[in-house]
């Protein structure tokens, strides 16, 4: 070992050390334990197999979450996706004002997740809530299974809008003049520049931002946690706040395991597609 | 003409959404306790009052959960930043063995979860005898893959003129580090520094499980149990919110250049 490799490892050892303590060893702990029969205490009763597996997949009450994590997937991604998007291309072009606007579609980075889950709470609390008289309705949103979901998903979009705006506006901007001056000339309109070439010319961190969005979805849990505690009638309880329960308030390893070995399959899987994809920007490290 | 207009109309209609809730927040923050509980929702206070943030500002538990998050954040911040750079320098600037080999080590954890690995974290930091600490809440997020491969994009384009000639006049690593490569990158570590400052004070569910004492909360898990609401004060509770996420906003407001230099610095390559 010579004095320079020493050297190199020392400056490595920090962040070497947190990342072995708070990330493989959990994992390796979480992939064995989901093969093990492990009681409330801790103790080690035996191995499992498959069992833990299986008794996952006959629960009822994680099969539901599995589905309540998609309807949430299928609300949010979609609303994400345009408001994003739209709010990037009404913006691309530098003005007066764009500056103003670029700000208030930042900023909901500065507002953290309990402060806008405490918000929304109060905007579609009961039925003479804010919301509801924009709307001109009196509905209680949070008092039933699918108007509940879908104002989580609308929460799940303020959370994730301020980050995924910045990409996508910086696609747009990084756009060569060149190509868009040539576009003009040909007569392209404005929308028809922006469906034919600027957004398939972007489509790279379109579909980043689409991956990081459908992680986040399948991850959803502190704000359900916050804003529906899993109700009406556990109608919110999503996978993740599942997990959270089972492991922190049942202290059920084997459920507490099983989900987290599968999670983590599912996000390298997804990981490893996009690092397929974008093998090329990484290779110059 | 046409499509600057449809462009602004756009642009204000969405503005109006993404800005409703938190000015709606602040909106709350001045309401009398009878606009809460009024037949029709108020957008503003039927008579604004500073009540509320006295209140929540004389509340026993309050000050002392936002120094809580003012501490664990600015310890998670110089923490990520030096563990960070130093990692990042070693990558850019050294040649040793296993460099591959660590460097995906290192990145690979952003393939794990940490939302799925709570419990195993939990037990970790129990068995350490860290529960109600300041290390609790900071430790387990101190190392970020992502702010790795930022800090490491750039340090690759620097050129490796800077380190010979350093080295030639005999200055240490850890001398290059401090007064040539920080403040060459001052941009990149300052914006580095200010994300992980605001991820930390704002997160949630982690300093959730690993406190318990009141002295040990951070405000983030304070403002969703102050339990203004049950003695009827709900103006207090977002006086309580407004108070925190103010500061943020008048941050992110200077910082803006730097923040999404940084966040994007990515995207183009």
């Amino acid at each position: 070992m010579s004095k320079r490799n020493l050297k190199a490892y020392a400056y490595l050892a920090p962040a070497l050390l947190l990342a072995i303590l708070f990330s493989y060893i959990p994992l390796a702990e979480s992939i064995v334990s989901s093969f093990l029969r492990i009681s409330q205490n801790g103790a080690v009763r035996g191995f499992a197999g498959l069992g833990n597996y299986a008794g996952l997949f006959r629960s009822e009450a994680f099969l539901r979450s599995v589905g309540h994590t998609i309807i949430f997937a299928l609300l949010f991604l979609p609303l994400n996706t345009v408001l994003t998007i739209a709010a990037a291309a009404a913006t691309r072009r530098k003005g007066k004002w764009t500056a103003v606007a670029e700000f208030i579609f930042i900023s909901p980075m500065a507002v953290s997740l309990a402060a806008y889950a405490m918000i929304f709470k109060e905007m579609f609390r009961g039925r003479v809530s804010i919301i509801s008289r924009i709307l001109s309705t009196d509905i209680a949103w949070l008092e039933s299974p699918g108007t509940a979901m879908l104002v989580l998903a609308m929460l799940g979009v303020f959370l994730d809008f301020g980050i995924d705006y910045i990409l996508i506006l910086s696609g747009f901007r990084s756009i060569e003049r060149d190509v868009l001056d040539a576009a003009e000339l040909d007569g392209a309109g404005s929308l028809r520049m922006l469906f034919s070439i600027e957004l398939p010319m972007i489509r790279t961190i379109i579909s980043a931002t689409i991956f990081m969005a459908v992680k986040d979805a399948l991850l959803i849990s502190a704000p359900v946690m916050i804003l529906t505690e899993g109700g009406p009638f556990r109608s919110t309880e999503t996978v993740m706040y599942f997990y959270y329960l089972e492991a922190f308030k049942s202290g059920n390893r084997a459920v507490e395991s099983t989900i987290a070995t599968l999670s983590a399959a599912v996000s390298m899987l997804s990981m490893a597609l996009i690092a397929i994809r974008r093998k090329h920007a990484l290779k110059d490290i | 003409m046409l499509s600057r207009i449809s462009r602004a109309a756009a642009t204000i209609f969405l503005a109006a959404i993404i800005a409703f809730p938190l000015l709606y927040g602040i909106s709350m923050s001045f309401f009398t306790n009878i606009d809460f509980t009024d037949t029709e929702a108020h957008f503003i206070s039927s008579a604004p009052t500073l009540r509320n943030f006295m209140v929540a500002l004389s509340n026993r538990h309050y000050p002392r959960f936002i120094l809580n998050s003012f501490i664990t954040a600015s310890l998670s911040a110089i923490l990520r930043t030096a563990v960070t750079v130093m990692a990042a320098f070693a990558f850019s600037h050294l040649r040793f063995r296993f460099r591959r080999e660590i460097l995906i080590m290192l990145l690979g954890t952003m393939f794990i979860p940490a939302d799925a690995m709570l419990y195993p974290n939990y037990r970790t930091i129990a068995a350490l005898g860290l529960l109600d600490t300041y290390a609790a809440i900071v430790l387990p997020s101190v190392f970020s893959a992502s702010a790795l491969i930022l800090m490491l994009g750039s340090l690759l384009s620097l050129s490796s003129e800077y380190y010979e000639a350093a080295r030639i006049d005999g200055a240490s690593d850890h001398a290059y580090i401090m007064r040539i490569l920080c403040p060459m990158m001052q941009s990149v570590v300052a914006a580095l520094f200010l994300q992980a400052f605001i991820i930390s004070f704002n997160s949630y569910l982690w300093p959730l499980l690993v406190t318990n004492r009141n002295s040990m909360r951070t405000v983030q898990v304070g403002i969703t149990m102050l339990g203004f609401a049950d003695g009827g004060e709900y103006g207090a509770e977002f006086a309580a919110i407004t108070l925190i996420v103010l500061p943020f906003l008048v941050l992110l407001g200077i910082g803006k250049k730097h923040i999404s230099g940084y966040l994007t610095s990515g995207v183009n390559r």
